[in-house]
């Protein structure tokens, strides 16, 4: 049941509080977990049947009478629900161990459930309005959760989060709004017959820009960025996480490229501003990420690095550069996630996140520093880790489409990553042992288990890497190509 | 048309006092008022349910929240504003203005004239007819600010128990 | 056997480094006799495949033309067997030098590692697939570097890694603009006339394959790792393994990939690069202070003749190159082992301290001194025969300077493993060190064995000339002449002979005749070069000598070398180091210090942002 990604998140989050008064630890827990669980499952038995069928267009009635539930799935939502399934899991199963010190727990789930229903519900439905009623409903459980800590910069990174989250979303909408205007139709079908039959090219330009702005700040492109280096290492690991691996992606790059292919239809001109701006944000931000001195932080503009490379393999249009640019998107969330995750267990272990306070801790915490390694090294694309593959599927694709300059810049950015990977590795793992940590112990047992499960994923993609690209990624790229092709070119 | 005017002008000052307020409480504050303009705009448009929402949402449920989270755990030393920033975004923000007020302009003449839209009868018709899926959402997004508040404002309590 | 028997070589060393991982550090013994075993069973299959020559495998990968290829052919075969030799002798030699090191388990882990890596590259028919293997590597040394845990290892292996690096993304980008001329990735498949935009990725790729053989200007990382890494890992990787590869690269490049035609502008560039790096290098080499230091820039000397020989394209040329590439390896791995014996009994590599070793450790000074005479290409041995084939293949070219530049390389070559070996196992019993013996017999053994063989290379050059050399460019010969190793007559007995002949009896007189000057001791014979670095207890000693014609001349010489020191080494080292470290610091101070937290500002850009993109698209339509 597809519906279920949205339904079942809702009402357990829905009960949640209440259930939070009879049991504050053991239920939540065990029923968020079961939760995610049980839809990471669904989305694996639905892989089978897209694959023979295609697509999946449910219409859902309410006691018998038909009313407008439009869900559509195809392989690459399917590969969104399944991504986003996995990485949340991992996360909840972090949070077990993680939220001891926070407490309210129930609460905490609770926001957490409704924010994957936004994003679950942001990637199922096919219609603009419904796409940004979703994405406010992921945007405020993120407002509260990266509040929960309910420290002074929490909030303040919180409700600057909120101000330009709101002016992202007034700009989105603002577009949508045009584009009713025009159509008078949400849907993403009618509106891109109806913006067929229209020829009013400058007009969409200027709505296309409102989007590129709009969803272009979820996604944190530079320079709509600025608020991510400060709301997500606010938030609390899980949180940050989720945010960073999940969040940016659904509610930035997923929107945007759903609405380009299937509503809008890729054209040169867009392929140009859009490959420019991944370039600029690879660039920038992996020069930011190199003068951090906070773990998290660090992260954090990474993340902007990496979605800067997704975006730019996504905007490539070809086949292989979608295909690129969507095996990136997966294994960036899985090894971002497991990055920040692993921040937290260094922060629950040592009570610091300050890179120039650590040092030597590989030694007392073999598998924190292990699976620390492992995530590192595959953002930064060393072989045979899964983001070295996925990034050099996108450089294969931009010299096949003869961007050799994008090439060059994309090579050069992976080396600046790994540059700053190292950094971290050398100042909290190696090196010379601060005598403060010589007494610490490895992080509890879920929170090693959520890392140790990323970090074999990434291995594992990394090595069956041909099977996984052939049966999963490629499938959701020709989903996406084909709306290339079914959205006729028509002027932009 | 006036109070058209005064209501609009007042938005665009309460937005940007919200942006430009040194201090996070008022800037907090500042949101919830142009909030507040912003619904009664809503209103004056006939459009009274986008009203309710936008000053129940925005302007009561998040501002009033931050607002009252701010103040109760307010830090003593303010941040420091660089006075580059007070110059530059207003720069911008006038520039923007201008630039979509000339551009929007000759713009609009190219839009094509409104198709007209489908009759569809009574709003409640409407939304639970061809927009259930929003109605999902909503339940979502209020959802979502409940337990926002849920989470805010525990703290509050665990100081009372203290 | 079957086509997926090529995979054995890749998966099994793979395998077992995965079983090292796994061994915990304190088990002993088993670590050791597993290493002997799987290097054994590696070096049967070299054997083996050898005898095969012609195989190959080619399964479907990621589409696009881009398939999980291997090839097997006589020169990859070649290559592959002594890998596996190599590998052999490296693994017996660990057994006794690596045995009580704290980070052992990761020792063998990664060499085995790095060999399964290697035979990847060699094996591979698909570019794609070489640059991963290519790319590995790269990963292996990084982490072989940081196990000699000296305090500056690790900033030596980022050294390498960022030089490497750089060296395997020209070579990536050089693959990139080969592909887009000629549209297909199998390797066998292009042949490619060097033109227009074939020229660039001729550079590029060139620059990834000398990059890994350590040449000039890539090498300064090599005498860095020489004092920071394990001993072991130098006979290994600089020594042996990327000598191997690189060169096998550059002449699948250079013969295959592109037709080089001689005298063209890049055989050219291949030449100058070769004969600079002969002759700069040397002049480095000859003012160490260090045993193992003076190898290491020996190391990227040698490399020189093997470019040179190969930038001839002149079959013989070809040939020598070749041919020095598996002598170089031999003796060179023989030096540093030998060099790593010595460290091990008398704790020290610092010339100073050492003398007259040869009577207790008389093996390892056997083999010291057969490696150093066929490195300084003393007939009969093999470093003389190789070396007359590139000194026939350059004069051949019509350009005697690069003949002359390899007879400087050639007397100061000699000159410097004098100084080495006279002042290491010769010259009177040092002080320093207290009383020691010969090495265990594991250590000794490898390094008599390479001996072994650059003797009989040597004395029987044919055998190796026409098993192995020859079907190389069986293919190659026929479009530029034959390959016809008797016209050239490789004894003594040819005016080319004479002249490198003289050129080792020069350095014969240079090294006594600073001896001499130096009272008698072996390490200060290349001593003025000390002065002029501005040592004290040396000062006294150049001023006595400050009017002697002698010292003028060599004062020429040291005074060249330290211009070279300073103005071409260190400037490249300081790029490396520096240069990119501190713009890569600027520009992220700049860009820190506009993200001041103040969300007025974010906003500003986020809407300064909106209206260039706004800008853009409306130009773009237009």
């Amino acid at each position: 049941m597809v519906f279920s990604f949205i339904v079942i998140p809702l009402l357990v989050a829905a009960i949640m509080p209440l259930l939070g008064k009879i049991s504050k630890k053991l239920i939540p827990d065990v029923l968020t977990n079961a939760a995610l669980a049980f839809l990471l499952l669904n989305s694996i038995l639905l892989i089978k049947p897209i694959f023979n069928q295609g697509s999946i267009i449910q219409n859902i009635s309410w006691m018998g009478e038909k009313v407008n539930l439009q869900i559509a799935l195809d392989s690459f939502n399917l590969f969104m629900l399944f991504t986003i399934s996995l990485v949340s899991l991992a996360i909840s199963l972090f949070s077990i161990d993680y939220l001891e010190h926070y407490g309210h727990k129930a609460n905490f789930y609770a926001l957490l459930l409704v924010m994957i229903a936004g994003m679950n519900g942001l990637v199922l439905v096919p219609d603009l309005f419904s796409i940004y009623l979703f994405l406010e409903v992921a945007a405020v459980a993120s407002y509260a959760l990266v509040a929960f800590g309910l420290g002074y910069d929490e909030l303040e990174a919180s409700f600057k989060y909120l101000m330009l989250s709101a002016v992202a979303s007034a700009f989105a909408l603002l577009s949508i709004t045009i584009i009713f205007g025009m159509t008078s139709s949400l849907n993403f079908q009618d509106v891109a017959r109806g913006l067929q039959d229209l020829s009013a090219r400058y007009v969409i330009g200027v709505c296309l820009a409102f989007f590129i702005m709009g969803f272009g700040l979820k996604a944190a492109l530079v320079p709509f960025h600025a608020w991510l280096p400060d709301a997500h290492p606010s938030a609390p690991a899980p949180i940050s996480a989720m945010l960073s691996g999940l969040l940016i992606k659904v509610s930035g790059v997923y929107a945007l490229f759903r609405i380009i292919y299937s509503v809008i239809g890729m054209t040169p001109v867009m392929s140009q501003v859009l490959m420019a701006l991944g370039t600029i944000s690879m660039v920038v931000a992996a020069f930011l990420a190199l003068g951090q001195k906070d773990i998290k932080r660090m992260l954090a503009y990474s993340s902007i690095s990496q979605v800067g490379y997704i975006v730019l393999g996504l905007a490539i249009g070809t086949p292989l550069g979608i295909a690129g640019g969507l095996f990136h998107l997966f294994n960036h969330a899985v090894a971002k996630g497991l990055l920040f995750l692993n921040s937290g267990s260094i922060q629950h272990i040592t009570g610091t996140r300050n890179l120039e306070e650590l040092g030597g801790l590989g030694k007392r915490v073999p598998l924190t520093a292990g699976t620390n390694l492992v995530g590192s090294l595959s953002i930064a694309g060393v072989p045979p880790l899964a983001g070295f593959w996925s990034k050099l599927v996108i450089i294969m694709a931009l010299i096949q489409a003869k961007q050799m300059g994008y090439a060059l810049i994309a090579i050069l950015a992976s080396i600046l990553t790994l540059w700053y990977y190292l950094l971290i590795q050398r100042r909290a793992f190696f090196g010379q042992m601060n005598e403060k940590w010589s007494h610490i112990k490895e992080a509890p047992f879920w929170m090693s288990a959520a890392n140790v499960i990323l970090a074999l994923i990434c291995i594992l993609v990394g090595i069956f890497f041909t099977p996984v690209f052939k049966t999963w990624i490629s499938p959701a790229a020709e989903a996406l190509a084909r709306g290339v092709q079914q959205v006729m070119m028509w002027g932009i | 048309m006036i109070i058209q005017i005064i209501l609009l002008v007042g938005l665009v000052i309460f937005a940007g006092l919200a942006i430009l307020a040194k201090d996070l409480l008022k800037a907090a504050l500042s949101l919830a008022v142009a909030s507040l303009f912003l619904g009664i705009i809503f209103f004056r448009l006939s459009a009274p349910y986008a009203g309710v929402f936008e000053i129940s949402v925005v302007a009561g449920l998040i501002t009033v929240l931050f607002a009252l989270t701010i103040s109760l755990t307010r830090k003593n030393d303010q941040v420091q504003e660089a006075r580059l920033v007070k110059i530059a975004f207003p720069l911008f923000f006038i520039l923007f203005l201008i630039i979509d007020g000339l551009v929007m302009k000759s713009l609009l003449l190219k839009v094509p004239a409104l198709p007209a839209g489908p009759e569809a009868g009574t709003f409640g018709q409407v939304l639970w007819k061809q927009r259930t899926f929003d109605l999902i959402a909503q339940i979502g997004v209020i959802l979502a600010g409940v337990l926002a508040v849920l989470a805010l404002f525990r703290k509050k309590e665990e100081d009372k128990d203290e | 056997m079957t086509a997926m028997t090529l995979l054995w070589p890749i998966i099994f060393p793979a395998a077992v480094a995965i079983l090292f991982f796994l061994i915990p550090t304190r088990v002993r013994f088993v670590r050791e006799v597993l290493a002997v075993i799987s290097s054994t069973v590696l070096l049967y299959l070299g054997f083996a495949l050898f005898s095969l020559k012609e195989l190959s495998l080619t399964t479907n990968w990621l589409g696009m033309g881009i398939n999980f290829d291997l090839r097997l052919y006589h020169f990859s075969a070649f290559i592959l067997l002594a890998l596996s030799g190599f590998l052999f002798l490296i693994c017996l030699y660990s057994t006794v030098k690596m045995k009580d090191h704290p980070r052992v388990r990761e020792y063998y882990g990664y060499v085995f590692l790095a060999a399964a890596f290697s035979n990847g590259a060699v094996l591979s028919n698909n570019f794609i697939l070489l640059i991963f293997f290519w790319e590995a590597l790269l990963i292996t040394t990084y982490a072989l570097v940081t196990i000699g845990l000296k305090p500056t290892s690790h900033r030596t292996a980022v050294k390498s890694l960022i030089i490497g690096g750089f060296c395997d993304f020209s070579m990536i980008l050089g693959i990139g603009l080969l592909w887009a001329s000629t549209g297909t990735l199998t390797m066998n498949q292009v042949h490619v006339e060097p033109h227009g935009l074939a020229v660039a990725a001729f550079i590029l790729m060139m620059i990834g394959a000398i990059g890994k053989a350590g040449a000039m200007p890539f090498h300064t990382w090599i005498p860095d790792a020489a004092l920071d890494a394990p001993v072991t890992f130098m006979a290994f990787m600089p020594a042996s393994f990327e000598k191997l590869l690189g060169i096998y690269l550059l002449a699948r490049i250079s013969l295959d990939f592109f037709q080089l035609k001689v005298g063209s502008s890049m055989a050219m560039v291949l030449m100058i690069i070769g004969a600079a790096t002969i002759v700069l290098a040397v002049f480095m080499a000859l003012i160490q202070k260090d045993f193992k230091k003076l190898l290491s820039f020996h190391a990227i000397s040698q490399v020189g003749y093997m470019i040179l020989g190969i930038g001839t394209a002149i079959p013989i040329g070809i040939a020598g190159g070749i041919f020095h590439m598996i002598n170089h390896a031999m003796y060179k791995t023989g030096l540093f082992l030998s060099s790593g014996s010595v460290e091990h009994r008398a704790g020290t590599t610092e010339l100073k301290k050492l003398g007259g070793l040869a009577r207790e450790m008389p093996w390892t000074a056997f083999g010291f001194s057969v490696c150093a005479l066929a490195i300084s290409g003393v007939w009969p041995l093999n470093g003389f025969v190789s070396k007359e084939m590139v000194f026939h293949g350059a004069l051949e070219t019509g350009y005697p300077i690069f003949a002359i530049a390899a007879w400087v390389g050639a007397i100061f070559t000699f000159a410097s493993f004098l100084k080495a070996g006279h002042s290491v196992f010769f010259g009177p019993r040092s002080t320093e060190i207290p009383k020691t013996k010969e090495s265990e017999a594991p250590i000794v053994l490898p390094i008599l064995i390479l001996a072994a063989l650059c003797i009989t290379f040597g004395v029987y050059n044919k055998l190796p000339l026409q098993n192995f050399i020859q079907p190389i460019l069986s293919g190659q010969a026929e479009a530029q002449g034959s390959l016809d190793l008797t016209t050239h007559a490789l004894n003594l007995f040819n005016p080319v002979a004479g002249v490198s002949i003289l050129c080792l009896i020069i350095a014969l007189g240079i090294h006594f005749y600073g001896w001499n000057r130096g009272g008698k001791k072996a390490y200060l014979a290349s001593e003025p070069i000390h002065q002029l670095i501005g040592l004290k207890q040396l000062y006294n000693l150049s001023e006595a000598r400050f009017f002697d014609l002698y010292e003028q001349g060599v004062k020429f010489l040291q005074w060249l070398a330290r211009i070279l020191f300073q103005f071409i080494d260190r400037p490249i080292d300081f790029i490396y180091e520096k240069v990119i470290t501190a713009i890569g610091r600027s520009l992220t101070g700049l860009l820190q210090k506009a993200h001041n937290g103040q969300y007025a500002n974010y906003l500003a850009w986020t809407i300064g942002g909106l209206l260039v993109v706004i800008w853009i698209i409306l130009q773009l339509l237009r």
